[in-house]
């Protein structure tokens, strides 16, 4: 069992969703998140301030503000994995920093409340 | 490859960020969450207020930055000295892969680094 996580733009949520559901996968959760990634850096800022430069250091943390994005969930066997990752990939692609990024973890178990059931029988089946 | 939650006091959350932008980490991700500790909320006259507003904060970064990273966000995020209860907690769990949608690029947890063809 793999747990997905994938940080997307808000305009692309709709897209995701179809594209999740067109790879079988019917279960999700999403998030709505702030964030930041490296593309915002300002390497020269962190240069100077590296040296101490007090105008550098000043403007550390304050420079960038973080966007918005949603933060998408879900629980997938092992061998959805693959076909996740991708899906999701295709729809949220432009090309241009900012398109989010996809982590994923193990998970050791998963319950159902209802029926307490556990492992692989709770998650969508390939 | 490893994800750093910390759980942070609403106030300190700035002064995290920015101790992490100058430590050379900008990644994060913030989601506004409610939760109670191990002191089970606090208590003020007759009333317990158990859903006490937090930020998590969800960095992901290479294993050698572990240590570094933890030490930047507790030094941010402790109030005071000693610290308070409140001050948050601090979670690590293992990441497997991580993928960068707009290039398409995948690395694993043993340091791979390859472009996956969609």
């Amino acid at each position: 069992m793999k747990e997905v996580m994938a940080i997307v733009r808000m305009n692309m949520m709709n897209k995701t969703k179809k594209a999740l559901l067109e790879a079988g996968v019917s279960s999700m959760t999403a998030r709505e998140a702030l964030g930041r990634g490296k593309g915002l850096v300002d390497y020269s800022l962190l240069e100077g301030a590296e040296k101490g430069y007090e105008e550098a250091i000043a403007q550390l943390g304050h420079s960038q503000r973080l966007i918005p994005k949603r933060v998408v969930f879900v629980v997938v066997p092992d061998k959805l994995m693959d076909a996740t990752v991708k899906a999701i990939m295709k729809v949220n692609r432009t090309g241009k920093s900012g398109d989010g990024k996809i982590f994923v973890f193990p998970v050791l178990d998963s319950i159902s409340v209802r029926t307490a059931e556990s492992g692989e029988a709770v998650l969508d089946e390939v | 490859m490893i994800m750093i939650r910390s759980i942070v006091r609403p106030d300190k959350v700035d002064d995290v960020l920015a101790a992490l932008m100058e430590a050379g980490f900008p990644s994060v991700t913030k989601i506004s969450v409610v939760g109670r500790g191990k002191q089970r909320g606090i208590k003020i006259g007759e009333i317990t207020y158990d859903e006490i507003p937090k930020e998590l904060l969800l960095t992901v970064v290479q294993d050698q930055d572990r240590d570094y990273v933890i030490k930047t966000v507790i030094k941010a995020a402790r109030t005071g000295v000693k610290g308070a209860y409140g001050d948050g907690k601090i979670f690590v769990t293992p990441v497997l892969e991580v993928y960068t949608i707009s290039s398409g690029i995948r690395e694993t947890s043993s340091g791979e680094i390859e472009e996956v063809k969609i």
